[in-house]
């Protein structure tokens, strides 16, 4: 329990250290999105005072102390206010983020996560069968495919799947036609349009987690409590998997955890072929536009899902491994 | 019938990519019920890879390549995998080697238990935890275990667990390869008296694998004795004691002696009163001691050893815990040119007090000093010049040797850095050290890589990388506990030469008293990190006054002991 409640203090202080980071960072920066602006127009001729009085009215300037204005964003930041858009004015922050954040979670979230489990079951089985055509199967074609760079695999699929075959829509996450909400049509046709982009990602990353999973279950199959369980008569399942495979699994949950935290922000190429409005979408937008307001609650987001992705890793590692409770 | 009857069993090693190897060569013997028969061996001589066959624990690249083994009358090998595994319950049980590993991290023993009963569903569920807390009894521990991961056990606890998980399989034979190897001596010894008390009242039938012809002949009615995959000896616990057949045999038991006795001798080195004498020995010895007057091998230690008042105490382990007092105002002088044994189980301190006079390691209180210097003030350039004059021998001679570098780069590095001189003369000085050990044809060795060469030579090679600096003291931490009984005798002479001829200091450090009595003048028993006992090696071995040098002693395994278990 002492354990837990450590780590948990520790997240709340990493956190705490992320969103300050996140206000302070901005402010060392030179200059301003309002100075921004105005050199961009004084490129065709010189600005007046009224011109400038007018963007950085229209962008804001901070006013007021350094800590009233930390005071008034960590209180926005509480309260989800993260301002307007500058690109898709007048949409807040808040309401882009809240729509583009579901299609992410749910396509990125759910397919790294099932990644994760179905190469660690056929790593396990390659191992456990190694040298076998079960081994070498999986094996192969998964360091085949991980080599594979992310949006190649995703034009492929687009270009045989989806226009040569028309199997599956090729762009988007709905079709216009239906009305975003809990109801069948809707639901299903999200589903036609989310399978190439989790495929995509689904047959990259699957490779890394069979191969990481394969080595380190022959590692553990080797150690000696593994031995003494065949000695023992255990049946092969139970060896298979509460001796070797759990012991294997505690090197790869680090991996996962860095996985789970890039799911926000680290689905952009993918995100950017199939044209799927999700964070990584919303995140090229903002950058191509130089949507400060955007941007920095995307980056602000990305950082806080590393660090919960980090604080459950580190809670399951304490569940799953004894030695790192003390 | 008999329990187990093996017939002309060769095993074989086929690794795809190196030559085949004949570990076990054409092995017969039977074992009849209830008996408890000893297999030795020294490294390399095929006794795990045999225990390994009879239990059909064999992984490729072994392959059992002819012969047959019959366990109650039917062919092992041609059991198929699911009569295998449920006869592993009632059939014959194994624990293994490094108990310490053999316990899953990441279940508790409670768990372990668990899993036995439920693979062979032999004890009815609602008397599984009746029954686990019965067997952890049997071996000694305390019920509460069972709700304890390994990791949380001492090593020789979690030994007796794995004891006691084979035991809940009720085995008729019970293969034990080297179950207290890697133990402290005391430990090992109450776990050799707990099996031995189980197989006399369980009546399972025992075979003890082991390097130790001593810890064997202690327990066992009968001794097969393995050489190079071969069954050499194999007879009555007491003939292979009165009149060895084998010469290998023989040779081995050349190595036991009892550190009591008044005359201690071993091959290559005889130690009278407190006066030490080398015999001629083995050949490696005598080429060792015919270059010892060549020039420039170590210099005359002028510099005495002082530490006085000294305690260290490390920080408590976890948040609550005590703080670990690991020397407790301890003083010690080693006198220029003498050899002092320092003694004690592990945990005693006895690793710690080398590293305060190496000066890895400040102590909390008292003082440090090599001759003038005090080690327990030095700072980095102070230290390096204090590693001119004190050097290491450390215990494992597989770990201290980068497996990257040959013995020439290995060596040459501390002559350049601490000798200062030119490429060319530093490699006629790592030749003239390899002489000094014994290492020839010097040329040939020098270009080796570690992994050529065998346990023995590489201790050789880590004492000559310690001369390398011309030291005067020479501080060697278990030097000859990883190696087999044949290679120890070698090195100990060597170390003992390198003090009568060139007047190294020596601080030998060790568990093993038998050693202590041959190379050492004076000696410091320490316990919990006090001084328990001091005094001239001889006497206080032959009179020992402390409670806890008595019980040291009983530990030393004695093969004369077993004419009276026989």
């Amino acid at each position: 329990m002492r354990y837990f409640l450590r780590r948990l203090g520790l997240f709340a202080l990493t956190a705490w250290a992320a969103i300050t980071l996140n206000f302070l960072l901005p402010r060392l920066m030179p200059g301003s999105p309002a100075d921004a602006a105005i050199a961009r127009l004084s490129q065709n001729g010189p600005v007046d005072a009224a011109t400038r009085a007018a963007v950085e009215a229209q962008l804001g300037v901070p006013t007021g102390s350094v800590l009233s204005q930390y005071w008034d964003y960590l209180g926005n930041v509480v309260t989800l206010d993260f301002g307007v858009s500058y690109t898709f004015f007048p949409s807040t922050v808040a309401s882009l983020v809240g729509s583009a954040l579901p299609f992410t979670l749910v396509l990125v979230g759910l397919v790294t996560v099932a990644a994760f489990v179905i190469g660690t079951l056929v790593g396990v089985l390659a191992a456990w069968r190694r040298g076998t055509r079960l081994d070498a199967l999986p094996t192969l074609t998964g360091s085949f495919l991980a080599a594979f760079p992310y949006f190649w695999t995703a034009l492929l699929l687009l270009f045989f799947l989806g226009y040569t075959f028309r199997l599956f829509p090729t762009s988007g996450a709905y079709s216009p036609y239906t009305t975003p909400g809990l109801n069948g049509p809707f639901l299903a046709d999200a589903v036609a349009h989310a399978v190439l982009p989790a495929v995509t990602i689904l047959l990259t990353s699957l490779g890394g987690w069979i191969l990481g999973m394969r080595n380190a279950m022959i590692g553990t199959l080797g150690e000696d409590y593994v031995t003494f369980a065949e000695a023992n008569g255990l049946r092969s399942r139970t060896v298979a998997l509460r001796y070797a495979a759990r012991n294997a699994i505690l090197p790869n949950l680090t991996g996962f955890g860095l996985a789970l935290g890039g799911v926000v922000g680290g689905s952009l190429l993918v995100e950017q072929v199939f044209a799927y409005p999700g964070v990584g979408y919303l995140l090229y937008n903002a950058v191509t536009n130089q949507d400060y307001p955007l941007m920095q609650a995307l980056f602000l987001m990305i950082t806080l899902s590393v660090l919960v992705a980090n604080f459950v890793v580190d809670t399951l590692y304490g569940i799953l491994d004894p030695r790192t409770r003390r | 019938m008999s329990l187990l009857e093996v017939q002309d069993l060769s095993v074989v090693y086929e690794p795809s990519d190196a030559p085949v190897t004949h570990a076990v060569r054409d092995v017969s013997f039977t074992l009849e019920r209830g008996e408890f028969v000893g297999l030795v061996g020294e490294s390399g001589s095929g006794k795990s890879t045999l225990g390994f066959a009879l239990t059909r624990l064999s992984k490729p690249p072994a392959r059992i390549s002819s012969g047959r083994i019959l366990f109650d009358g039917a062919d092992v090998a041609a059991l198929e995998d699911e009569e295998l595994r449920a006869q592993r319950r009632g059939g014959f049980a194994m624990v293994l080697q490094s108990g310490m590993n053999a316990l899953n991290p990441v279940r508790t023993v409670g768990h372990h238990f668990d899993d036995v009963f439920a693979a062979h569903g032999h004890v009815p569920r609602e008397r599984r935890a009746a029954r686990a807390r019965e067997l952890v009894e049997k071996v000694e521990l305390a019920p509460t275990v069972l709700g304890r991961y390994p990791g949380e056990l001492s090593g020789g606890m979690r030994q007796r667990v794995s004891i006691a998980l084979a035991l809940a399989l009720e085995p008729q034979l019970m293969v034990f390869d080297e179950p207290t190897t890697a133990l402290d001596v005391l430990v090992q010894h109450a776990v050799m008296g707990t099996i031995r008390e189980l197989q006399a009242s369980e009546g399972f039938t025992a075979l003890l694998i082991s390097h130790d012809l001593g810890v064997v002949l202690e327990s066992t009615s009968r001794v097969m004795v393995m050489h190079e995959g071969v069954v050499v000896e194999d007879a009555p616990s007491r003939d292979v004691l009165r009149d060895p057949q084998d010469d290998y045999t023989k040779m081995l038991l050349s190595h036991y002696g009892d550190p009591r006795a008044e005359v201690v001798e071993l091959p290559g080195l005889a130690a009278r009163g407190g006066e030490l004498v080398t015999s001629s020995g083995t050949a490696a010895e005598r080429s060792a001691r015919g270059s010892g007057g060549s020039p420039g091998a170590g210099r005359r230690a002028t510099a005495p050893v002082v530490v006085e008042g000294v305690s260290k105490v490390y920080p408590p382990p976890r948040r609550g815990a005590a703080p670990v007092t690991a020397l407790d105002d301890v003083s010690m002088r080693l006198e220029p040119g003498q050899s002092l044994a320092l003694v004690g189980a592990s945990g005693s301190g006895k690793s710690t007090l080398a590293q305060l006079i190496t000066g890895v390691v400040r102590p909390t209180a008292g003082t440090v000093s090599v001759g003038d210097v005090r080690v327990d003030r030095l700072r980095r350039r102070g230290l390096r010049e204090l590693r001119r004059d004190v050097q290491m021998v450390f215990q494992d001679p597989y770990a201290a040797l980068n497996p990257l570098h040959t013995v020439e780069y290995t060596l040459t590095r501390p002559v350049v850095n601490y000798t200062g001189r030119s490429r060319r003369e530093a490699r006629a000085r790592v030749l003239e050290l390899l002489d000094t050990v014994g290492l020839t044809p010097v040329e040939q060795f020098a270009a080796k890589l570690p992994h050529q060469l065998s346990g023995g030579q590489r201790q050789r090679v880590v004492i000559a990388r310690a001369l390398a600096s011309d030291p005067q003291i020479i501080v060697a931490d278990e030097p000859v506990s990883m190696l087999d009984v044949s290679l120890r005798a070698g090195v100990l002479a060597l170390l003992e030469d390198l003090r009568a001829q060139h007047g190294v200091s020596m601080l030998y450090i060790t568990h093993d008293l038998l050693s202590a009595r041959v190379v050492t003048d004076h000696i410091l028993v320490l316990h919990d990190g006090r001084v328990v006992e001091r005094g001239e090696t001889s006497q206080v071995l032959r009179f020992p006054q402390d409670p806890y040098t008595v019980e040291l002693l009983d530990a030393v395994p004695q093969p004369s002991r077993a004419e009276g278990a026989a």
